[in-house]
């Protein structure tokens, strides 16, 4: 068990060294990186993938994915934009896309957990009917003439930080205090690890999975929400693949797709890194036409050393082991015995 | 007794697809009477080739218990390619399809010498992947003389002829179409390598204790899919007469839908071909009828996600639910029971 705990800690850890690396790597070249206010704009650029990633990570790791997230933010997205647009109180605006995130989480959880659909395949079929709904909804059109006091929550600033970030911050530690500090959230990653045993200790495997769902999909509403805030107009592609970005930032945060395994605070993260490679390669004079070449080759190379260097800590312990046993046969029979 | 095997095969998965397939012909052609003309109908494999070649060799990848999302970038690395090595490189058209093909299987035995030989999720590489290969896609625009978004055209009328031409009426893509159906069945079902790559899926250290080199036959899988994508982008330019990055942009949900609907497991283990063959239709059927009906192309991924999450629920219930599978007994026996009577 501490040792587990052990492994997850150091998981954060090799992600903020990776993202300290990164940013220092590209301030050796580029000193204008590092200056604070470079920084600050690439963590309250990635207000948005942040929100998708942890929500993502509740699904991921309950060993289970969500592909819709895009779709779920661009359907959000438009229909608070439409209300805003009309004149509708902040409220109801809110509130109705936070409705169209519970309705998409709970259609997801019905279907991977009463009809035990797997879940990349319900979410892709859901991702494709959400977005189909984005057209009927917007009929094809952008949502432009939002109000300009809510476009301008988005520029809100404390201390070189938007509200937005620092709301994003705040609720991340309190998802990451909630998941490894209270008995419902450490059911998330038992169910993760291993849900027939979840099962044979109590614990509703079901029913974590079904929130996970749902917390993703208000997640990706909150994202909509502030999608519209910060670009001021909608598409109805809006989100379009942001899915595959967000399930990459989370692998990039060291969450393992086959669940129990990471942590929210690494999913944001991953996020941050994902935001930030437009403005690296921008920084370092490329075109940022290399955006997806870069993202593809880093999360690529990440996961395969990930795993080549856990296939190689496994195998150590398994020497040892064995080294163990043949060193002291009694000692370890009695071991085995306990 | 003999009809009574005749019986089992009509239950089988792949009769539901022809049943859903006479179904879709027979409302859109009453939607729409000029859809039942030979020349539309067979014609309209035009419009959903991509999905059809794809999806027959992304089967095998599923059959091994693995993923492939990374297909529908491969078709634009291709098609872009092709243009870039014609116009820009002065190759031969057919000598640069040929390298384009060549470039898709690559993108392929990388993906999948990941997959096999470091175990990661095939989920996550092909994800890496069709990030790498759409960046890789734009990025190679860029040594282009033309702006990427204009595409590069012009190609010569006999590259751009091979896709349009029909033999007694029938089009080439259905006969490459059908040629390629036969070549994926004999190779899944009636080959040794075909028997190993189902084995890879049912238990892979069966397969690895009985001999099979297993992470061999993963990685190939993943070229075949990227082979199949790379021709897929080759039909495609030839029909559009247009070489462009974004291809195949928005394949992935209809091709994992073709692959699923037509009876595979995501699980691996199960599947086949036909099942596959016959779903890629009912789907292309679909989009196009619908499309043919009036209704708008940017609404299409609201069937085909519907049509997704359906199949996969009742084929899910049929086999746990106690009443709906009793249901299908009884249908079962009824016609046994007939069949006795007759015979």
């Amino acid at each position: 068990m501490l040792n587990l705990k052990k492994i997850l800690k150091s998981r954060e850890i090799t992600s903020l060294a990776f993202v300290v690396l990164l940013f220092v790597g590209v301030g050796a070249i580029n000193p204008n990186f590092l200056s604070s206010q470079n920084i600050m704009l690439s963590l309250n650029g990635s207000v948005v993938f942040t929100m998708l990633a942890v929500g993502i990570a509740f699904v991921i790791i309950t060993a289970e994915i969500d592909v819709s997230v895009g779709a779920t933010l661009g359907l959000s997205a438009a229909v608070s934009a439409t209300l805003l647009r009309d004149g509708a109180p902040w409220g109801v605006a809110i509130s109705a896309a936070l409705a169209v995130g519970l309705v998409v989480g709970l259609i997801n959880g019905f279907g991977v957990v009463v009809l035990k659909i797997p879940s990349i395949i319900m979410t892709l079929g859901v991702n494709g009917v959400v977005r189909g709904l984005c057209y009927v909804y917007t009929n094809g059109k952008w949502v432009e003439n939002l109000p300009f006091a809510y476009k301008a929550l988005s520029q809100a600033m404390v201390g070189g930080m938007t509200w937005f970030y620092l709301g994003a911050l705040l609720l991340t530690v309190a998802i990451h205090l909630f998941l490894t500090r209270t008995r419902w959230g450490r059911y998330f990653a038992a169910v993760g690890d291993n849900a027939g045993g979840a099962t044979l200790i109590g614990i509703p495997v079901g029913r974590t999975k079904m929130v996970g769902f749902v917390l993703c999909a208000l997640m990706a509403a909150v994202a909509g929400l502030m999608y519209v805030s910060r670009i001021g107009f909608v598409t109805p592609t809006a989100g379009n693949g942001y899915e595959m970005k967000a399930i990459a930032a989370c692998v990039l945060g060291g969450v393992s797709l086959a669940g129990g395994i990471g942590s929210v605070v690494g999913a944001a993260l991953g996020a941050i890194i994902m935001a930030s490679i437009g403005r690296i390669l921008v920084f370092l004079q490329f075109s940022s036409d290399y955006d997806n070449t870069i993202t593809g080759i880093l999360l690529i190379t990440i996961v395969v050393v990930d795993a080549l260097m856990q296939r190689r800590a496994a195998e150590k312990a398994r020497r040892e082991r064995l080294t163990a046993r043949i060193a002291e046969p009694a000692a370890a029979k009695g071991g085995e015995e306990q | 007794m003999k009809l009574t095997k005749i019986k089992k095969k009509l239950w089988r998965w792949e009769t539901s697809l022809v049943v859903l397939l006479l179904l879709e012909i027979v409302v859109f052609g009453a939607l729409n009477p000029r859809f039942l003309k030979p020349r539309v109908l067979l014609g309209s494999i035009n419009d959903f080739m991509s999905i059809c070649v794809i999806a027959l060799f992304v089967t095998f990848v599923l059959i091994t218990g693995g993923m492939d999302i990374q297909a529908g970038s491969i078709v634009g690395l291709t098609s872009i390619s092709i243009g870039l090595l014609w116009q820009d490189f002065g190759m031969n058209i057919w000598a640069a399809a040929l390298l384009s093909l060549i470039i898709g299987a690559l993108c392929g035995a990388l993906s999948g010498f990941f997959v096999a030989y470091t175990d990661v999720q095939p989920m996550v590489v092909t994800l890496g992947g069709s990030f790498l290969y759409s960046g890789l896609a734009i990025a190679v625009t860029n040594l282009s003389a033309t702006e990427s978004y204009k595409g590069i055209s012009g190609f010569p009328s006999y590259f751009t002829g091979f896709s349009k031409f029909r033999l007694l009426g029938v089009p080439s893509q259905v006969l490459i179409f059908l040629a390629l159906i036969v070549l994926s069945y004999l190779l899944l079902h009636k080959t040794k390598y075909g028997r190993s790559v189902f084995l890879c899926g049912v238990n892979r250290n069966a397969a690895e204790y009985s001999g099979i080199n297993t992470r061999l036959v993963m990685m190939s899988t993943y070229v075949l899919s990227g082979i199949s994508a790379s021709l897929a982008g080759i039909i495609l330019t030839s029909y559009l007469g247009t070489a462009k990055a974004d291809f195949g942009k928005e394949l992935t949900l209809p091709i994992i839908t073709a692959v699923v609907l037509g009876g595979t497991s995501n699980l691996g283990g199960r599947g086949g071909v036909i099942g596959t063959a016959l779903a890629a239709l009912v789907i292309g059927i679909m989009r196009f009828g619908l499309s043919m009906a009036g209704l708008n192309t940017q609404y299409l991924d609201i069937p085909v996600g519907l049509l997704l999450i359906v199949a996969v629920a009742f084929r899910g219930l049929t086999g746990r639910s106690k009443w709906l599978g009793s249901l299908l007994q009884k249908l079962r026996e009824r016609g046994k029971n007939k069949s006795k009577v007759s015979a």
